[in-house]
């Protein structure tokens, strides 16, 4: 099994978010830092489970709540092993409240974990 | 100074807490940095991976010769020119273009085109040089084909000339090929056509600077209008940026019946038409080998709801450009302020907080707002013109 230090919350570059449930936690950040409105973005997530065992990231999406609308791309995955992952190809084309809905699945359950960005 | 002097202070320092007071309005530190996403103008330059040739010299002086040369069609009497006419905002004043026939769509300006990441209405082009070659095969349009335009370009000594100057050799054998450079060249000479600074721009940088006496000169009228356009209008969440535009699609109401029985499906039918073409950023023709610059492509969703929506034009140089909307159907820019303030919420079919709503604008207000959209515009300079001779270099 690997180390709590496989997983780490710690993305580098002293700056990301951190959301979790009962069962797991993710740490993530954007590439680049700052996202600007219809600009593509990718983001770099590590995905633990609360055992700081690595998990698996199933999907990566992102909606305007107030307007239900989602984005006009589909992000790719790509794993880098030992519960980390980089997800490609995200374009916030408005300004305003997105909700990233981030899809993890620890063991046999798979669940949502949700963050708010703002982007002006 | 009375008591009553003193209160009248305190309560005017609490109304302007967290505001500037420019010229005679006052604008709140979250509408500056709104007013800021609107500018700097012009953006620097920049080249596009995809086209080799962007950004030379010698393929903006082919792609420009190009542009008005009527032999690129097939029947010798139509050049881009023919409808994208310089005096007419790089369109042609028309509310439905004309090629062989009246087309179904107006026809696009080409300001600050060399920015945008889909050309076409539709967005049915991931690229310039893609949506440049589109019109010259189109049987609607120049109704030409790949071998007439190689011809031209291993015929003519000038533009054989311009050709080797932009692209290192003589044309070649490749029909094609030649096809998508002649494209090329003339996506290199679009994107020069950058739109001039405007007196929004010196209202903008003046705000953003601090300089009060210099975002005093902007008109009041423009200044509601602009309140309006960043505030209760929330234009600013498609018309966004520099260039007024997130580059995206939206279904803003206007009708999409063509004629009886027959509708435009705007980007769902350019969806389909960008993933068939050969000529996309996935396909052999990117000169960009990295695939960085094909990732819209690569990732852009096919939705239900792209059913009627039409690019999100930007809004500089609108001034003169009527017709408006994509297919030419409101005549002048009041009339489209009147759309957005009297739009049927029916018609648009939003589940949330609909993006576009009748705004119940007065007729001040629409006026202001018009005054707004006229200041994105201002006489461009008097044009080059372009070079007549070529010497192999």
């Amino acid at each position: 099994m690997p180390a709590a230090a496989d997983c780490p919350l710690d993305l580098g570059r002293g700056t990301g978010w951190v959301v979790f449930s009962e069962r797991a936690i993710v740490a993530f950040r954007p590439e680049p830092l700052r996202i600007e409105v219809g600009q593509p973005f990718s983001l770099l997530l590590n995905v633990c489970t609360r055992r700081n065992n690595p998990a698996e990231l199933v999907a990566v999406d992102a909606q305007m709540p107030e307007h239900r609308h989602g984005m006009n791309y589909r992000p790719t995955i790509v794993s880098a092993g030992e519960g980390r992952f980089r997800a490609e190809g995200l374009v916030f084309h408005m300004p305003g409240r997105w909700e990233l809905d981030i899809d993890v699945r620890a063991g046999s359950e798979t669940e949502r974990l949700s963050h708010e960005i703002i982007v002006k | 100074m009375s008591r009553w002097s003193v209160f009248l202070l305190v309560v005017t320092l609490l109304l302007g807490a967290g505001t500037e007071g420019w010229a005679n309005l006052q604008w709140s530190q979250d509408e500056i940095r709104a007013i800021g996403a609107h500018g700097p103008w012009p953006p620097p330059a920049t080249v596009e991976p995809s086209n080799r040739v962007s950004g030379d010299r010698a393929a903006v002086a082919l792609g420009e010769r190009l542009f008005n040369d009527t032999r690129l069609s097939g029947d010798g009497t139509m050049s881009c020119a023919s409808c994208h006419q310089v005096d007419h905002g790089w369109s042609d004043g028309r509310a439905r273009a004309r090629g062989r026939a009246e087309l179904d769509r107006r026809t696009p300006s080409l300001w600050n085109v060399g920015q945008s990441h889909w050309f076409g209405w539709d967005g049915a082009a991931d690229s310039l040089w893609a949506q440049s070659l589109r019109p010259i095969v189109d049987p609607l349009e120049m109704a030409s084909d790949s071998g007439r335009v190689a011809a031209l370009l291993r015929g003519d000594p000038t533009l054989g000339c311009f050709y080797r100057r932009a692209f290192g050799t003589a044309p070649g054998s490749d029909d094609e090929a030649l096809l998508v450079d002649a494209a090329k060249a003339l996506a290199a000479f679009q994107e020069t056509l950058v739109s001039p600074r405007t007196p929004f721009d010196e209202f903008r940088d003046a705000l953003v600077a601090g300089d009060r006496a210099a975002a005093a000169r902007y008109p009041d009228a423009a200044q509601r209008g602009l309140k309006i356009f960043i505030g209760a209008g929330n234009c600013n969440a498609c018309h966004f940026g520099p260039r007024f535009t997130n580059g995206e699609f939206g279904d803003v109401g206007i009708p999409f019946f063509v004629r009886p029985g027959e509708v435009d499906s705007g980007r769902l039918g350019g969806l389909a038409k960008l993933m068939a073409s050969p000529y996309n950023r996935l396909g052999a023709y990117n000169d960009d080998k990295s695939g960085a610059s094909s990732l819209r492509t690569r990732h852009v969703q096919r939705l239900h709801a792209n059913f009627g929506e039409f690019r999100v034009p930007g809004l500089r140089q609108l001034r003169d450009a009527g017709p408006y909307m994509h297919n030419g159907h409101l005549p002048t820019l009041r009339d489209v302020v009147r759309h957005y303030s009297e739009v049927s919420p029916d018609r648009l079919h939003s589940d949330g907080v609909p993006l576009v709503r009748p705004l119940g604008l007065s007729a001040d207000d629409q006026a202001d707002l018009v005054a707004f959209l006229r200041s994105l515009a201002a006489d461009p300079p008097p044009r080059q013109s372009p070079p007549t001779e070529c010497r192999a270099g």
